[in-house]
């Protein structure tokens, strides 16, 4: 039952971030000599401005979390089986649209780490083809990251990405209050047919400010982040263009998965450039993602669909092993030696298998699942990466393949797969 | 056009012809030992392809005169590996052509190859002789032992050299060496930014005296630092002169009780073999191991060719040569008198001469074992008004040592709970430079001097610690006021709580 709240919950950290943004842009001046400057006034001298950016800056964090989980629970509940299709795609697109919230929002504060790491992540738009080139100087004002790359970066993220964002979400809070909460399969109703106000209205209050106590919590006791690489915001030096690139940058934990994917492409591949590659099988990825209400045949009849199941949480592992990859997990500070990169591969393996286990014990014996073949096809991929020392891409070939032979092979035997959802 | 055409054909040949080998010298290349394996290995094989025209014509000719008659000397010349302008001097140099084929010549007289041989006399190792500064710039075997390189067979020796006992008497080998670095016209056709007045510095230095006017030939001379083939200049890391070599070089003699035996100082007391182990331990001899070329070294107070103790007078001067603020302070100070009055090097009487060690504050305490006090006792009849200015320097170096280290702490407690903390770094970076200009002014020895650098130094560390408190008010403000809304949301979640509650009852 707690899913159906979790839209709710990110709707609250999306509600903080207005508040505290406009808050910010009080006192946030973009330019070369202000942008920092002014940022560094907010959170020394002005009452209360360390709270604010404290605030605005969790709340970002906890709004991706909320969100990650609410389109993962959506996922594994068919929640987008007709009539909800517009549902899912527009909350498809508002999970793209809080992406591009965090990268522009990075930027603005123009210090040395938001610098360099901006730089790091617009280089990844050189690799689409033919258009490469020209979207990265689009993106960025010119060939580097420069101030004209803040004032854009700054034109979308308060008023760009805004106007969009709210357009969004009333479309999507429309077709809810229109269709209302998606029943479970096989239901006709939503459970216990609550009314939405005050009943449902009044327990989505409850964990609003339950939310806003962990919110309020952590942006006192930890107001520069965690201190975790990607979810760190402490401001440090200012940006300096001339300045050499220190070692170990890293993207906002919600990239690293991508950040770490292109890193385990060759220079090279297919004749193509590997990360134009590794784009276009990001580009598919996402594109899946977004058509699964059409393309999940039986959950459009209403019928229980375990292969979609097991893709989500093939999509879970997968993508936890890269993000764990990413954050050098176990490689200490030896981040450039391959011994200990290799080490750290192991202990993220180790990891995730573990993590998959579980997961797959929990769905067998709690929801009775028996259909496991592109869950067990992703932790194939893990264990001959981290465990055995194959390539990423070699590896992810067999685990691709070996699960192809099982999907043809469970059609020939057996029509109809057994198993519920 | 026919002409032109042979003209082109012919030059063609003669490129052709220069740059292939002769058949004696393509025999040797392709030679095998009695195993079947190439004498002259891949790498030398391959070093020889990348040889250009000139080089291999020279290799041609050297072969063709029977200067080169051996697979394995050819193999042993082209493992040198040497670049293209030093190996077209090696084969124009017939005494090297010669004494580098072991067929010809006995382990005395033949040049090495294999730098780490210890069964033949370390200065005829071929691959130093081939780096040596005289080599390169064209002056090779007979710039110093005569004759003519290019003449097949030839052994006049140059007259200065002493046919007999010229291995135990070495006075011979400072004259010959000043034949061309003492004669300015000369050295100008080599170095015009290389001095001449080495010799003239030598003879005043102990080392000349002793060897030119004593005659002890133990006493040091150009080879002795330099080394005899394979010369370096002293800014090659290889040389024994290079500003890191100079303590194992000068302790290969000072460090040597046998050598030393029976030199004395001036005062006639033995002159010690302490000082490079000494120098070793101490902060000049540390600073220069990890690679700190600006560090001291024997030379650097002592000199090179004029090398000469510096007397008590010199050791501050060389001190002040890098610690001119310490010494400028001390020149103004009473101890500047009472030093001089008792014949006491000034920088040496505390901090030492060879082993000097890191300074320590507790060198201030006036308690029994410090320095200043012990020396007070002694030679000051524990004046009160010089007991009381050392208490107070160290009370005060301490407090303000004291204070740094303790908001160190605090700012790196407060930053870690999120804190601003740039006003207290601020602060701490005038406390760090207030207790490095205390410690130099130490020197003046003058109360006065002292608290014009201190105070700013004390006064930094009450803002600090003001600002502390300060920081750790907001602290416990912050964490009340987040205690304080938690409590209203608390109230507020409990009053949802039980409406639904009420409305789920009144649904039943």
């Amino acid at each position: 039952m707690g899913w159906y709240y979790l839209g709710g919950v990110t709707m609250f950290f999306f509600i903080v971030q207005v508040i505290t943004g406009v808050l910010l842009l009080m006192y946030y001046q973009p330019g070369e000599a202000t942008a920092y400057e002014s940022i560094r006034f907010l959170t020394t001298k002005v009452p209360f401005g360390w709270l604010i950016r404290s605030v605005h800056s969790w709340s970002a964090h906890l709004m991706i979390i909320s969100l990650v989980l609410h389109m993962f629970s959506t996922m594994m509940l068919k929640a987008y089986r007709p009539p909800r299709e517009v549902t899912w795609v527009s909350g498809y697109l508002l999970f793209m649209l809080t992406l591009g919230f965090g990268f522009s929002g990075y930027l603005l504060p123009w210090n040395k780490l938001a610098y360099f790491a901006t730089t790091v992540g617009t280089n990844i738009v050189k690799g689409v083809p033919l258009l490469g080139d020209w979207l990265l100087e689009v993106m960025r004002g010119g060939p580097d990251v420069s101030i004209n790359t803040l004032y854009r970066f700054f034109a979308g993220h308060v008023v760009i990405l805004p106007l969009a964002f709210v357009g969004l979400i009333g479309l999507h809070l429309l077709v809810i209050q229109r269709q209302g909460m998606a029943p479970p399969l096989g239901k006709k109703v939503a459970p216990r047919g609550m009314k939405f106000f005050p009943s449902f209205a009044l327990r989505d209050l409850l964990l609003w400010f339950a939310c806003l106590v962990i919110l309020l919590s952590l942006a006192v006791f930890l107001p520069y982040g965690p201190g975790i690489p990607g979810m760190d915001w402490e401001l440090g030096d200012k940006a300096d263009p001339f300045a050499p690139a220190y070692p170990g940058i890293k993207p906002e934990w919600y990239f690293l998965w991508e950040y770490q994917l292109l890193k385990e492409f060759p220079p090279h591949l297919f004749g193509l450039e590997g990360p134009q590659v590794c784009l276009f099988l990001i580009a598919i990825m996402f594109g899946i993602w977004g058509l699964i209400p059409w393309l999940d045949k039986r959950a459009r009849r209403d019928q229980s669909s375990p292969a979609f199941s097991d893709l989500a949480w093939a999509a879970i592992l997968f993508l936890t092993y890269l993000t764990l990859l990413g954050w050098d997990i176990g490689a200490g500070k030896a981040i450039d030696d391959p011994a200990a990169l290799h080490h750290a591969a192991r202990v993220c393996a180790w990891w995730t298998l573990a993590a998959g286990l579980v997961v797959i014990v929990v769905r067998w014996v709690r929801f009775h699942h028996r259909w496991y073949l592109l869950s067990l096809a992703a932790l194939l991929q893990v264990a001959l990466h981290g465990l055995f020392g194959i390539s990423y891409l070699l590896g992810g070939l067999i685990a691709v393949l070996l699960a192809a032979v099982g999907i043809v092979a469970g059609m020939v035997v057996r029509p109809k797969p057994v198993g519920a959802a | 056009m026919r002409t032109s055409l042979a003209l082109f054909v012919t030059l063609l040949a003669v490129s052709f012809a220069a740059a292939a080998p002769n058949p004696k010298l393509a025999e040797m290349l392709a030679a095998k030992d009695e195993s079947g394996k190439p004498i002259v290995g891949p790498d030398e094989q391959k070093y020889y392809n990348g040889l250009n025209d000139n080089v291999r014509e020279l290799l041609n000719q050297a072969v063709q005169n029977e200067n080169i008659t051996r697979p394995e000397h050819l193999a042993a010349l082209l493992s040198l590996q040497l670049r293209s302008q030093k190996m077209e001097l090696l084969l124009q140099n017939n005494c090297i052509l010669c004494h580098s084929d072991s067929a010809n010549h006995s382990a005395d007289t033949l040049f090495a190859l294999n730098p780490s041989s210890t069964d033949k006399p370390s200065h005829m190792n071929l691959r130093e002789i081939v780096e040596d500064v005289h080599f390169e710039r064209g002056i090779s075997c007979a710039g110093c032992h005569g004759g003519d390189p290019t003449a097949p067979l030839g052994h006049d020796h140059v007259k200065e050299w002493p046919e007999k006992d010229r291995a135990t008497n070495r006075e011979w080998v400072v004259a010959f060496c000043a034949r061309c670095h003492s004669d300015p016209a000369r050295m100008h056709d080599f170095n015009p930014a290389l001095p001449t007045d080495q010799l003239a510095k030598y003879k005043d230095s102990p080392h000349g005296e002793t060897l030119l006017e004593k005659h002890d030939s133990r006493a040091a001379q150009c080879v002795s630092c330099h080394g005899v083939h394979g010369i370096r200049p002293a800014k090659d890391p290889q040389s024994k002169v290079y500003a890191q070599r100079v303590p194992e070089t000068c302790g290969a003699c000072h460090a040597d009780a046998k050598i030393m035996a029976g030199f004395t100082r001036a005062d006639g007391s033995p002159l010690p073999v302490t000082q490079l182990a000494e120098y070793r331990t101490s902060v000049h001899g540390k600073a220069l191991a990890r690679g700190d070329l600006g560090a001291p070294r024997c030379n650097t107070c002592h000199g090179n060719h004029a090398a000469t103790p510096p007397g008590v007078a010199g050791v501050s001067r060389s001190c002040s040569l890098c610690h001119s603020a310490n010494a400028s302070l001390f020149d103004g100070s009473k101890h500047k008198q009472a030093f001089d009055k008792h014949n006491w090097p000034e920088c040496g009487m505390c901090h030492g001469n060879h082993a000097i060690a890191k300074t320590n504050d507790s060198m201030l305490s006036t308690a029994k074992g410090g320095l200043c006090g012990d020396c007070h006792r002694e030679f000051s009849k524990d004046n009160p008004d010089c007991i009381a200015t050392a208490d107070y320097f160290h009370q005060t170096i301490t407090q303000i040592d004291g204070a740094k280290e303790k908001f160190q702490a605090s700012a790196e407690k407060l930053a870690s709970k999120g804190l601003d903390v740039e006003q207290i770094n601020n602060q701490l970076t005038e406390i760090t430079d207030g207790l490095r200009k205390s410690r130099t002014h130490i020197h003046s020895f003058s109360r006065d001097t002292f608290q014009q650098v201190a105070a700013p130094a004390l006064q930094a560390a009450q803002n600090t610690e003001a600002l502390v408190v300060k920081a750790r008010e907001e602290y416990n403000f912050r964490q009340f006021w987040l205690a304080l809304s938690i409590g209203v949301i608390g109230v507020f979640m409990l009053a949802i709580y039980l409406k639904l509650r009420a409305m789920e009852k009144d649904k039943r």
